[in-house]
């Protein structure tokens, strides 16, 4: 994308840009003071005009919002969050490489949702206990509190996403260069341009 | 299913010249059953367009996302919704202290009613001015919501009332402004509303 038709488009799109920003910021206004339901539907809101305007939020906002119900995501008010035990059991891997490929993976997903359901008994009874040691291999469950969607991520990932790299930027454009007098918690939307 | 497709099997293998019988093989993943039952390939691949981690309508709904509450909200808890709006609308408009109303014959009058009509109104204090149904005039509320016919607003009483776009005239105060906004035009999504491309001459209302 050329450095001047960049410029042009973003600029056309700034009160589109602006209109999302306080969308967002509104959707977690909501959240903080327990109101989901307007919470989620700023959150929708926020998504559906990116999309109408063909603008897209960036990767660490997005992942702020719900996947299915757009409600933003805030451990310990509206989500759970909580560390998932390692269940690999070597026996049933041995047993299901008898059957082809496809039987196996059909067979291992049935057990794996109730190793689940069994690794999340035992945490509970476990968290009473004593606390689950923590290294790079845990895998921790987030599950939002409206819909009930489930998230798994490991603790420690050496992935990164590109646009979040420094060279995916190729330049910054600040909108508005006054200072919010109104305690907006300032969520500065600067605009990335990837290459 | 499976009977079906055995007699298939069997009828086809019946076709074939008996010595050759035995290096007959049919897959039953490609057999399309026209009517009666669907093969195996056909089911799954059923199952897996309905695994969707996007919630459809009717589970929206059942979660109760596409109603608000009368009476529950206060209306304290929407007055920062408010302030965080102030903010938005003098950013949105590029308003200045003390700014008033471009006139007609200035150049800016143009730009300045497109952006008035695209702005988003969750937070705004609304009153309605106008309207063809007498009890609705003189209501006044923060907009909580915004569908396509109809603006939720939270009264001072912490109501949530509805009140439909179409017959109103609304008037909204931002700063040292004064705005009459026609419901009329207001009549689409809010998604919707800040992508349109909006005529410069309206048909006046009523």
């Amino acid at each position: 994308m050329g450095n001047n038709k960049g410029n042009r488009k973003s600029l056309s799109q700034q009160h589109v840009c602006s209109r999302m920003n306080f969308l967002y910021q509104a959707s977690n206004l909501m959240a903080h003071s327990n109101n989901n339901t307007l919470a989620a539907y700023y959150g929708k809101l926020c998504r559906n005009v990116g999309t109408k305007a063909l603008i897209k939020i960036s990767p660490t906002l997005k992942r702020t919002l719900c996947r299915r119900c757009s409600l933003p995501l805030l451990p310990g008010i509206n989500t759970t969050l909580e560390v998932e035990q390692q269940q690999t059991n070597p026996k049933e891997v041995e047993m299901a490489t008898n059957t082809s490929s496809k039987r196996r993976h059909r067979r291992l997903r049935g057990k794996r949702n109730e190793c689940h359901n069994k690794g999340a008994n035992a945490i509970s009874s476990k968290e009473a206990a004593s606390a689950v040691s923590i290294d790079e291999k845990t895998q921790l469950n987030m599950e939002c509190g409206l819909c009930g969607a489930n998230r798994r991520f490991h603790v420690d990932t050496r992935n990164e996403c590109w646009p979040e790299r420094a060279e995916a930027i190729v330049h910054v454009i600040q909108l508005g260069n006054q200072t919010d007098s109104d305690g907006n918690k300032g969520e500065s939307e600067a605009i990335q341009e990837q290459r | 299913m499976e009977r079906e497709t055995e007699s298939l099997k069997e009828f086809l293998t019946d076709l074939v010249v008996p010595h050759h019988r035995c290096n007959v093989n049919i897959i039953p993943d490609h057999i399309t059953m026209l009517h009666g039952t669907k093969s195996k390939k056909q089911h799954s691949r059923k199952r897996r367009a309905h695994k969707s981690n996007s919630l459809t309508r009717r589970e929206y709904a059942e979660l109760g996302l596409n109603t608000l509450p009368t009476r529950q909200m206060r209306y304290e808890q929407a007055l920062p919704l408010h302030k965080l709006w102030r903010g938005y609308i003098r950013e949105h408009l590029g308003l200045k202290e003390g700014e008033e109303v471009p006139q007609l014959h200035e150049k800016r009058y143009d730009e300045f009613s497109r952006q008035l009509v695209k702005m988003d109104l969750h937070g705004a204090k609304l009153r309605v001015h106008q309207s063809k149904c007498p009890t609705l005039v003189g209501l006044s509320g923060i907009c909580v919501m915004d569908t396509k016919n109809v603006l939720k607003l939270l009264g001072e009483d912490h109501r949530v009332r509805t009140i439909p776009k179409s017959e109103c005239v609304f008037s909204l105060h931002v700063d040292s402004m004064d705005f009459i906004i026609f419901g009329q035009h207001l009549n689409m999504r809010p998604a919707e509303r800040s992508v349109k491309k909006i005529k410069n001459y309206v048909e006046p209302f009523m």
